[in-house]
């Protein structure tokens, strides 16, 4: 997927793959025949507009004789940080039910202003411990929201 | 009528309200701090916070949420005058004299006339807000069901017609943003749709998981892949222009006035889109238009003038109609229903204290997105310019924070960083976001009132096409289709979408 043209031809057959699967669920779903709209009929038409335009959308791009700009995907090392920012969100999420949300925050934080800025050791601590009590003090202790609060703190 | 100087009179009282003002004034601060920070716009600032403003009375929250949007359209143009990087899109323009201006030293008078120009076009945009929006709501009180369903189907074909060169893309974006809001129950039998047995997807994806991920975090997302460049910014010295300059800029603040408020009606055509046809217009007309791109100051007043008067105009559809005309403005009206308002002529009917509260809170508004902008414009300069490193991680930390607090479910995170990776890869691939957001917003309304006009009519699709007014908005919705199609056609260059404001 390195030109516009190659990337509408992939994302165009998912597309109309993805609005395939879609016509099958709709074809799951049970009840309310006897209704006006039956509940199944959004879904059908939905997957028919998905599945109808990707491939349109990957004939029109295959058959296409014109500019072909370059995709501006990154380059390794970008590619390897936004990875990095996924994961690390992914595992903020998971760890944030056992260690509770101050922590979680002060962690995450941490490490992502290390890691993207490479700063000195105490720099990225300041700035995770400031964001985890920040985020203790407003939404647990003012606003008192439901969040994981974790083993170490109390609401 | 709708409109009286009365209840215009009785929604000042209201909105000078001690607390009514702290609110526009917290409003005003996160918005014109989020138009400066590149990397996070007005949609995903709103939708971060509407969760966290379910403890407040619907009106302080409203009166917040329009000023963080506004607000927004103020601090955009500060980054793009100081350091050539607009804070929303909308800005782009303004940058290309407003940072000329800046590296001939003028970026003083660049900032000042930038403010002057939104505050003229803003209020009077609010002046065409407070006449239009009852007149265009007494006519919407003859709809029906089916006349809603025309107006947010022609509203939905609009903004996909709308975006770019894009119209495949355009409508596979809507068709997933309606495929998202599908899933859960079907509101009015119950009957679960597309969840696979699934116990979380049963309660449906809440449309502000969809917003956060597809803005924020995506945003973030692209942003990660550059390393940071080292940011030189201009000096500022006076940031009062000479009044040779304003009254250079009178014509081009009440052109782009115009231009912006009259096209913002338009579903699709948001601030981005309204600040360059004023800036081109303002380019023809001119007597030197060879000075443009090279420190004209009309080039600042003309886009930073139609962007505000855009985003006042985006409230009259939205306010009489309950349609929305860009994402902001639906998650404007997803915080409306939240508090259980359904913005529509009935709004005016039923509600006239909030919706006038939130009228003439926007003039007051103004004048603080002023004084707030023309002497701490530096301090504004300096925030501008924290490392993304710093800043990045804090905007993720706002939006996850945000997406939580809606239900307290970790599945709506999930959700978020999901349509995070799914607006990465659409911003990427050239697939309009616009869409997406709306039908996102839009499909519950979408379905009910397709649903009630089925039942009305027995049955029978022939009631959107026999009914007056609805079979007009079909016919637009139609020809803007075939429009978009044709032009699509007839150009051999692979779709993409062009630069979306949030």
């Amino acid at each position: 997927m390195k030109t516009q043209k190659s990337a509408d031809i992939a994302s165009g057959c998912f597309l109309a793959f993805l609005g395939l699967v879609t016509i099958f669920a709709a074809t799951k779903i049970t009840g309310g025949l006897e209704e006006r709209l039956p509940p199944r009929t959004l879904p059908y038409v939905v997957g028919v507009i998905i599945s109808i335009s990707g491939a349109l959308l990957a004939i029109r791009s295959w058959r296409l004789r014109g500019e072909n700009p370059p995709i501006k995907w990154p380059d390794r090392a970008g590619t390897i940080r936004v990875i990095v920012t996924i994961v690390s969100l992914a595992l903020y999420l998971a760890l944030m039910d056992f260690i509770g949300l101050p922590l979680s925050t002060f962690l995450y934080v941490s490490f992502s202003v290390w890691y993207l800025g490479k700063y000195r050791i105490w720099y990225p601590l300041l700035i995770g411990f400031l964001s985890g009590a920040i985020s203790y003090v407003i939404f647990i202790y003012l606003l008192e929201l439901t969040f994981p609060v974790g083993p170490f703190l109390t609401r | 009528m709708l409109f009286s100087w009365d209840y215009l009179l009785q929604g000042f009282g209201t909105a000078l309200s001690l607390q009514n003002l702290l609110y526009a004034f917290i409003g005003c601060m996160i918005g014109t701090l989020i138009g400066v920070l590149p990397g996070i716009g007005p949609s995903s600032g709103i939708a971060i916070l509407l969760p966290l403003t379910a403890v407040l009375a619907p009106t302080p929250a409203i009166i917040m949420m329009a000023a963080i949007y506004y607000g927004a359209m103020y601090g955009g143009s500060t980054t793009a005058i100081l350091v050539n990087i607009p804070g929303e899109a909308s800005s782009v323009p303004t940058a290309l004299d407003g940072y000329e201006m800046a590296k001939q030293g003028r970026a003083g008078p660049a900032l000042g006339i930038a403010a002057i120009s939104s505050f003229v076009a803003g209020t009077l945009g609010i002046v065409g807000l407070t006449f239009f929006a009852p007149a265009l709501a007494n006519f919407a009180l003859a709809f029906g069901p089916p006349e809603y369903f025309s107006l947010m189907f022609m509203g939905l074909t609009l903004v996909i017609s709308l975006s770019g060169r894009a119209i495949l893309k355009g409508i596979i974006s809507m068709a997933i943003g309606l495929l998202a809001s599908l899933i859960g129950q079907n509101p009015l039998t119950g009957a679960a749709r597309l969840t696979f047995g699934s116990t979380e997807l049963m309660a449906g994806i809440n449309f502000i998981s969809v917003i956060i991920g597809l803005f924020s975090i995506a945003e973030v997302m692209v942003d990660v892949e550059e390393k940071i460049k080292a940011i030189n910014m201009s000096k500022v010295r006076d940031v009062f222009p000479t009044w040779a300059d304003i009254k250079r800029c009178i014509g081009a603040m009440l052109r782009s006035t115009g231009i912006g408020f009259f096209m913002g009606l338009l579903p699709g055509c948001a601030p981005s889109v309204t600040t360059f046809v004023a800036y081109d217009v303002e380019k023809r007309v001119s007597k030197h238009p060879e000075q443009f791109g090279h420190g004209a100051i009309e080039g600042v007043a003309a886009p930073e003038g139609a962007n505000n008067a855009t985003s006042s105009a985006g409230f009259v559809p939205l306010f009489s109609f309950g349609l929305p005309t860009a994402p902001s403005m639906a998650v404007l009206l997803g915080g409306l229903m939240m508090y259980g308002l359904q913005p529509g002529p009935m709004l005016f009917k039923q509600n006239p204290q909030f919706v006038w509260a939130v009228i003439a809170s926007m003039y007051i508004g103004n004048v603080m997105c002023l004084v707030l902008n023309l002497p701490l414009v530096g301090m504004w300069a300096r925030i501008a310019i924290i490392p993304f490193p710093v800043l990045g991680p804090i905007i993720v930390i706002c939006s996850l924070i945000g997406t939580y607090s809606i239900r307290f479910l970790a599945f709506d995170v999930w959700v978020a960083i999901l349509f995070g990776i799914i607006g990465y890869f659409m911003r990427k691939l050239g697939y309009p976001i616009a869409p997406m957001v709306l039908a996102t917003v839009l499909a519950p309304m979408l379905e009910t009132s397709l649903q009630q006009s089925l039942l009305i009519s027995q049955g029978s699709p022939m009631t959107f096409i026999t009914r007056p007014i609805s079979a007009v908005f079909i016919g637009l919705a139609i020809l803007s289709l075939v429009r978009g199609f044709w032009k699509q056609m007839k150009s051999q260059a692979p779709e993409v979408a062009e630069e979306e404001e949030s």
